[in-house]
């Protein structure tokens, strides 16, 4: 019979608190088969592994059982002591009898004698456990980033930096993401786009980034250190190498449309640039909004570029790209005006969103840095801001807090004052959220420097009445009926996931929380890593976040993409499916269900790519016929756990 | 109506024709009042095909075995067999192909209508007649069955004697054919799921004590399984004695083929086969209620696969056999489940 060593640990009195551990240790010492069984205060502790590597050499153990903490946190300590002491690190299982036991128990007698009964299952199934060796795999090491936001680029400047090559794919014209849109930050105040361009044309200089705008991953494939991705990249009709930016064909152009980087407050043509600083610095005809080029029904526009760098014929290019990992950066969107109807948004002109009052405040934007009205022109003498338009509202909208408002509520309000001093701001809020370094100041300068008028409640009603904009509502404070007539109306809308984000996510295999944000693999300890290995997050696409911890979080993704291209080969664990032929009969049902995609037919019997599986075990539990199993968790072995546990040995 | 005649010249066509194998129908039995498989070869044969209220078998698993008949030859004869199914059965068909346990080109299905009507239940037909013989079963009109014994023809209203499944069937005309006969009459069952009722509204207690009942009876002579057409895995989990141990299983393989529950029928074990094959039958049984029929010892345990085919319909919005392309219910898996857990 093979030789068990058993170690129980007390950690501290986190187990030993609840579960008697001498007597564990006692009673597995008289289990069938186990050479050895020892307790001590804190296993994990140099001297407690000490003990493990001792008594494997001494008493010549086959295997070891571990009783501590759940398999997540110190599995790969133990298995990594046994290993050291000679054994394949397989031959090593926990047996959780804390998070599983000790910290769900009080009855110290009944704990007892479950942590046994957990006890002697994992002495049942290590005694059938393989040894195996990892699956080795090499690595491209190259990165993708997705998404050329803030996130996007210092990820992408990130990587590059350290060595690595990096596609950076953006969807729009130009990279630069929603910050480029923005006037002044909070809460230094400093000018967005004059800390933002710098580095966007780093990106655009740089070496070893190639920049795909205007372009959409399309479809992926692979594993982690392995992917193929294939990227769409549409045509602009417009050669950026010849372009010389003269804008003599956006003066020919005969279409308008709405600008989307003023947020509808101007037009643009239908071939344009999105704003003088983009990057990549080109025109793009948008093909949406020309009236055609099959056949040409315009072709103003090629008429007058002397360069001739408009090319009708320009067609769309699907690229191939080897890559190692990923990076998802694609930011977010503000909540469908469409949805916002009770706030007449989209209804009245003078009802604005936070990004069209940044582009009204934008020394670049359409007015030149001045706030008038858009309806009339004229400067607005009050102007209400309303915080949580859409956030935290379960019922209707979005129950989340949108993070962000509280402070560009409080900017906007500042920089009304700043440009309108005998104006007077109101900010209707719920409560003030300003966590944050050098928040609570901004916002308390806010209200004693620029007398800033902050009402505690909501807004039942906003219509239009001669010219103004009728705000009423309550001051839960003091009770009273508030009516305001108002020049002009601020939205703080909430931050959705951004369009398309949800589609992507599929594309990549993802998780999204309930929301449509991308989710992270451990809210606190794996906060940039998505479940799938290999890829990570960050920005506004995880959560609604400010510049500061996109950037933060963008340097964190960065440096764990760095860690798996950094590697010559990566280990993959080897416990992973395999099928008993005689007994699959290729009903593809676990094909169907792999969450991984690890599993194909071929025929008539199901075939598992090991480098994918992750050993989920989701593929035993649909096989009726016990046709596949996950390798040291077999069917056997489960039967000799349960077994064990029913007090069978 | 089907007309018989129109179902033997088709037979007879195919046959004569070279191209099908077999055709696996009804015949009359000489003996019972019930129709009886019948395999035809010969074009000539074609005559003995029948199609009335009393074929109630669910012939699907006859391709079952034809599989199995097939791979152990050494040259086996490709071309497709060809089956008579109903509504129900045609599911079954749907079932094998999603399953890709058959392929499409395999088989020829020739469908029959069930149209306003279905098949008899043997006992409520025998208890009408009061214990005389039905020497011949036929449809009449739309609802109507036409029975005659001892030379006198006597009309019974359908709903009165039509077997259990047929009151809740919603596929009264087949779902998958290469060729069909009779009229599409729509038909739709009041309550497909009023057999569970009566159980459902039992208390706990009451129900463990009505199942126990039941399968203590239980001789676990597998016929319930055998007459299964989605019970056709080589090695059944809860049968020890389907597993096949070769010369070359190794001792690590035999090991690894687990007694789950012990041949000995009592209780503990019963519950045990019988909830692993209901559960294994969760949107995969077709509700052809074969399995009940065969039982010797009139345990009701189409209730317990009925069961969950109503959890399937209620939780997952599933309905087994109707489409061959859709993955199974116990592999689907929608992005928007609202258990998040799952997603
Ligand atoms: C009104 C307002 C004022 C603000 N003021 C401040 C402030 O003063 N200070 C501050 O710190 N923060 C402020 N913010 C927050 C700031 O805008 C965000 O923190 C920041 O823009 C997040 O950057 P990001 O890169 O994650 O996302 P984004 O800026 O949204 O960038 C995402 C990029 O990804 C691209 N993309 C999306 N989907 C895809 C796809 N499928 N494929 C390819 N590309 C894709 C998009 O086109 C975009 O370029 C403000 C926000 C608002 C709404
Ligand atoms: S579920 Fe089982 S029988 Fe079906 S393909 Fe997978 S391993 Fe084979
Ligand atoms: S163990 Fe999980 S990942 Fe591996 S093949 Fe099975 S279902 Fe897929
Ligand atoms: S339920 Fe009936 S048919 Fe099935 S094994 Fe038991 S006795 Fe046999
Ligand atoms: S009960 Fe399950 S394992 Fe047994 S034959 Fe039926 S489907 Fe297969």
């Amino acid at each position: 019979m093979k030789r068990t060593g058993v170690f129980v640990c007390h950690c501290g009195i986190n187990i030993a608190g609840t579960v008697d551990v001498k007597k564990v240790a006692k009673e597995l010492s008289r289990h069938p088969g186990v050479a050895h069984a020892e307790e001590y205060v804190y296993m994990c502790s140099d001297p407690g592994q000490n003990l493990i590597t001792e008594a494997i050499k001494e008493k010549k153990l086959d295997n070891v059982v571990v009783a501590c903490c759940s398999p997540t946190l110190h599995e790969t300590t133990f298995r990594n002591t046994s290993k050291e002491a000679g054994l394949n690190e397989f031959q090593c299982e926990i047996a959780n009898i804390r998070e599983q036991c000790s910290w769900v128990h009080k009855d110290m007698e009944k704990a007892t004698r479950k942590a046994i009964k957990i006890t002697k299952s994992a002495v049942e199934r290590v005694r059938r456990n393989e040894s195996l060796e990892p699956i080795s795999i090499p690595v491209t090491r190259r990165a993708l980033v997705i998404g050329g936001g803030i996130a996007g680029i210092q990820s992408a400047l990130d990587l590059a930096n350290s060595g690595y090559e990096v596609v950076l794919v953006e969807r729009s014209p130009s990279i630069g993401g929603h910050m480029i849109q923005l006037s002044e930050t909070f809460p230094t105040l400093d000018c967005s786009q004059c800390i933002l361009t710098p580095k966007m044309v780093e990106v655009s200089k740089h070496p070893k980034i190639k920049l795909l705008t205007y372009s959409e991953v399309q479809e992926i494939s692979g594993y982690v250190g392995n992917f193929k991705v294939k990227i769409l990249k549409k045509p602009t009709y417009v050669d950026p190498d010849k372009c010389t930016l003269c804008d003599e064909c956006t003066k020919v152009c005969p279409v308008v449309v709405s600008n989307e980087f003023d947020i509808g407050l101007t037009g643009r043509r239908a071939i344009y640039i999105p704003f003088p600083q983009a990057i990549p610095a080109t025109y793009t005809l948008d093909i949406k909004s020309c009236p055609g080029l099959l056949p040409i029904a315009c072709g103003k526009c090629a008429d007058v570029c002397e360069p001739e760098a408009i090319d009708y014929d320009m067609k769309p290019d699907i690229i191939e790209e080897d890559i190692g990992a990923i990076i998802v950066a694609t930011g977010y969107d503000l909540y469908d005006k469409g949805l916002m109807a009770e706030y007449g948004y989209g209804k009245y002109l003078d009802v604005l969103d936070g990004l069209q009052f940044e582009r009204l405040c934008s020394a670049s934007g359409p007015t030149q840095g001045k706030i008038i009205r858009p309806s009339d022109h004229k400067e607005p003498k009050e102007v209400v801001f309303i915080q949580c338009v859409g956030s935290r509202d379960p019922e209707l909208h979005c129950a989340y807090c949108s993070k962000i408002c509280c402070m560009y509520t409080a900017k906007h309000a500042m920089l009304y004052k700043h440009h309108v001093p005998d104006g007077q701001a109101y900010i209707f809020y719920i409560d003030i959220r300003s966590g944050g370094k050098g928040y609570e100041e901004f916002v308390q300068r806010a209200v004693e420097e620029d007398g800033v008028l902050y009402l505690r409640g909501k807004v039942s009603k906003i219509f239009e009445d001669k010219g103004k904009i009728k705000v009423w509502g309550v001051d839960t404070l003091t009770g009273k009926d508030i009516e305001i007539d108002a020049d002009m109306v601020v939205l703080a809308t909430a931050m959705r996931p951004s369009q398309g984000a949800g589609e992507l996510a599929k594309k990549l295999k993802i998780a999204m929380d309930k929301d449509g944000f991308l989710s992270e693999a451990h809210p606190k300890l794996r906060p940039v890593e998505s479940v799938t290995p290999g890829m990570f997050l960050a920005g506004a696409a995880q959560a609604p976040k400010d510049i500061p911890e996109a950037v933060a979080q963008a340097s964190g993704a960065a440096a764990k993409a760095v860690a798996i291209l950094s590697q010559e080969r990566l280990f993959h664990a080897p416990t992973v499916a395999q099928v008993n032929l005689n007994l699959c009969t290729g009903c593809g049902m676990c094909v169907e269900v792999c969450p991984y995609v690890s599993l194909s037919l071929k025929d008539g019997k199901v075939e598992v790519n090991e480098v994918l599986c992750e050993g989920c075990g989701t593929c035993s539990a649909t096989c009726l016929r016990a046709a596949i199993q996950v390798k040291n968790l077999t069917p056997l072995q489960v039967h000799e756990m349960i077994d064990a546990s029913l007090g069978g040995r | 109506m089907v007309n018989l005649e129109d179902l033997k010249k088709e037979a007879k066509r195919i046959l004569e024709e070279g191209k099908i194998k077999y055709i696996i129908g009804y015949e009359r039995s000489p003996n019972g009042m019930m129709s009886m498989p019948a395999f035809i070869k010969n074009p000539e044969d074609a005559e003995r095909l029948t199609w009335d209220p009393s074929c109630v078998y669910n012939l699907t698993r006859f391709l079952v075995d034809e599989k199995r008949r097939k791979a152990k030859e050494k040259k086996p004869d490709t071309r497709p067999v060809a089956i008579v199914v109903k509504g129900c059965d045609s599911r079954a068909v749907v079932v094998l192909l999603q399953e890709k346990f058959i392929n499409r080109e395999d088989v020829y299905i020739l469908g029959v209508s069930c149209e306003g009507a279905g098949v008899v239940d043997e006992k409520k037909l025998t208890e009408k007649l009061k214990g005389k013989k039905a020497d011949k079963i036929e449809f009449s009109e739309k609802d109507h069955f036409l029975i005659t014994s001892d030379g006198e023809k006597i009309k019974i209203p359908a709903q009165e004697i039509l077997a259990e499944r047929c009151l809740e069937c919603r596929a009264n005309f087949p779902v998958i054919y290469d060729e069909v006969l009779g009229e599409k009459v729509e038909r739709r069952p009041e309550d497909p799921f009023k057999s569970i009722e009566r159980i459902e509204s039992l208390s706990k207690e009451e129900r463990w004590a009505f199942w126990k009942e039941q399968l203590d009876k239980c001789i676990r002579c597998y016929a319930c399984r055998s007459v299964c057409p989605m019970c056709y895995c080589d090695e059944c989990v809860v049968d020890t004695i389907s597993f096949a141990v070769a010369a070359d299983t190794t001792a690590e393989e035999k090991a690894q083929k687990i007694k789950w529950i012990e041949r000995s029928p009592d209780s503990s074990e019963n519950f045990v086969y019988h909830l692993v094959r209901a559960i294994h039958l969760a949107g995969r049984c077709i509700d052809c209620g074969e399995c009940e029929r065969a039982c010797p010892l009139d345990i009701p345990v189409r209730l317990l696969n009925k069961k969950l085919e109503k959890e399937a319909k209620e939780l997952f919005d599933y309905e087994v056999g109707f489409d061959p392309e859709k993955p199974s219910l116990a592999s689907s898996f929608k992005d928007d489940d609202p258990e998040d857990f799952i997603r």
